[in-house]
């Protein structure tokens, strides 16, 4: 007869009470490692917002020029797009991964682990969190040598890693949540369209006083608006104020406990299968 | 018995001694349906363009009158139209290709290669598929935005010649993206390349005019084929039919078919080379 107290070693005894917080950074520290081992997984989620954030300066650069823009450096206007988008697919992302470890048995294994369920919600999670702040840290010091400047100083730069982490956590809760109710790859379908959508039916290209007809309409009272308009508060003329702030910190907060419950409720679901 | 082997029935005959149209019609059949039979593969490529042309139409219009430089146009739908068509057959050529790296993977392709038909067929017959969908593109991104305000300055004749463009042109990428799938004989390398496409469509003048880019970027549309390729089907849009838009809508894809077809046959002689 074997008990933790008389003859299990330290190490399984580590693992027998294993709590949320330890098990999460693990799980975390696996996601981040396979950057390294794995880099082509990676570097699309890098390289992606970076040629956004270049090619839309490019060639919309000239929408500057309308009058009452609110920058006159068109990376100034793209680069937090960019950085948004690469953010929420390092959160989506993990959706994809998980989807491959249910598919290929790991999940299961993970299960069987004495790790707490919310830390295989937490794990990934911390896991978006560190490789969207990678990413935004990337795109931002290449941005910067493409003419980005921060026209509110170094203070600038918290509103945008504030709206890249908060767009990761919901991408992470939301992938979480659909790998978890399909259990396969057409899952990724639909991260995919309905991330892209949410994004593009903002002020992602034009500000709202500049565009016409139904997506002014539309960006008004989509939420993800004023996540976008957070993320650019350092880097457009009008100063950083209160008022263009909170609509962005409480659409992250609401939206990232919905997501994270749903990825939650999700993987309870899967348990009972 | 061996019979059949030693005199061939009447009707194996002609099969054997088909014209290198026939061969390719029958390989071209087999492309067109089975692009046919799987709608999801190429939905996307009518949907996403039509997506960005809404969404540019919305978030730019003001452009039109506030930017210098803009081209005189009706709406900014007239002037993605061009951008929206590229950028379909651009999506919808890869699948042809992506497919032939398929063929190639479960060896299909092999055994075409040891049947007794022409090496151009094979490849011209994978790509009918994608030429016959470029020019259902065209067509379609059409007829679906005229409600929404596109006018066609060319008229029924501009629409004919961006058609044939767009068949064009899908034949010039399906061949490129072909010769890679003969290369490497991975569809995962196909797919790789295709952002490199998106990058090229990227920075030209599909999404605003060349005219009012600024430094390296203006460069690189001014130098890339894209621009002018796009502009000849714009200049049918907003200007009018002539001669210089038509030279830009057909010929331009027909220089780039000619180069990518032969890259692809040249691919496909070095692959039998190398065995």
């Amino acid at each position: 007869m074997t008990t933790l107290d008389d003859t299990t070693t330290n190490a399984d005894r580590s693992v027998a009470t294993t709590r949320t917080f330890p098990a999460s950074v693990g799980l975390m520290k696996r996601s981040v490692v396979n950057i390294t081992r794995l880099p082509s997984a990676f570097l699309p989620s890098v390289l992606m917002p970076i040629f956004q954030a270049i090619a839309f300066s490019g060639t919309f650069f000239a929408i500057t020029q309308i009058p009452g823009f609110p920058t006159d450096r068109s990376i100034n206007w793209f680069l937090p797009l960019g950085v948004v988008m690469g953010a929420g697919f390092a959160g989506i992302g993990i959706g994809f991964t998980t989807i491959r470890d249910l598919e290929g048995g790991f999940y299961d294994r993970l299960r069987l682990t004495p790790a707490p369920r919310m830390s295989l919600v937490t794990g990934p999670l911390l896991a978006a969190l560190a490789r969207a702040a990678l990413v935004t840290t990337i795109v931002f010091i290449v941005g910067t040598l493409f003419g980005a400047r921060l026209t509110h100083g170094p203070l600038g730069l918290i509103p945008l890693y504030v709206a890249a982490l908060g767009i990761s956590a919901i991408g992470t809760g939301w992938g979480l949540g659909l790998a978890y109710i399909f259990r396969d790859m057409r899952a990724a379908a639909i991260m995919q369209l309905t991330f892209f959508l949410v994004i593009f039916l903002t002020e992602a290209q034009t500000p709202l006083f500049i565009m016409q007809g139904w997506l002014e309409n539309v960006a008004r009272i989509n939420p993800f608006n004023s996540v976008i308009r957070l993320s650019r508060l350092g880097f457009v003329d009008p100063p950083m104020t209160w008022g263009n702030t909170w609509g962005g910190l409480l659409t992250i907060a609401v939206f990232t406990a919905l997501m994270l419950l749903f990825a939650r409720r999700g993987l309870a679901r899967l348990s009972d299968v | 018995m061996t019979l059949t082997a030693a005199t061939p029935t009447s009707r194996t005959r002609p099969e054997l001694h088909q014209s290198t149209v026939a061969q390719t019609l029958a390989l071209s059949k087999r492309s067109i349906l089975s692009l046919w039979r799987q709608p999801a593969l190429v939905v996307p490529s009518l949907i996403f363009p039509l997506f960005f042309a809404a969404l540019g139409t919305s978030s730019f219009s003001r452009a039109t009158t506030a930017v210098p430089g803009f081209p005189a146009v009706d709406s900014y739908l007239d002037f993605a139209l061009a951008g929206s068509v590229v950028q379909g057959i651009l999506f919808g050529s890869t699948v042809g290709a992506t497919a032939l790296a398929v063929d190639i993977e479960n060896g299909f392709f092999d055994r075409l290669l040891s049947s007794p038909s022409t090496r151009s067929g094979i490849i011209v017959g994978r790509m009918a598929g994608g030429m016959v969908y470029g020019c259902f593109q065209t067509v379609f991104f059409i007829v679906v935005l005229l409600p929404f305000g596109l006018s066609i300055k060319g008229g029924v004749a501009g629409v004919l010649t961006m058609a044939v463009g767009g068949t064009i042109l899908a034949l010039a990428v399906g061949a490129l993206m072909s010769a890679m799938a003969i290369k490497t004989g991975s569809s995962e390398a196909v797919q790789g390349a295709f952002p490199l496409l998106f990058i090229a469509m990227f920075f030209s003048s599909a999404f605003f005019p060349k005219e009012t880019m600024s430094g390296m970027y203006k460069t690189l549309a001014y130098i890339n084929p894209i621009s002018y390729l796009v502009e000849g089907f714009r200049d049918l849009t907003i200007n009018g039919f002539s001669a210089s838009a038509v030279v830009r809508a057909v010929v331009i894809p027909a220089i780039l078919a000619f180069l990518a077809v032969g890259l692809a046959l040249w691919a496909l002689k070095s692959r039998l080379g190398a065995r």
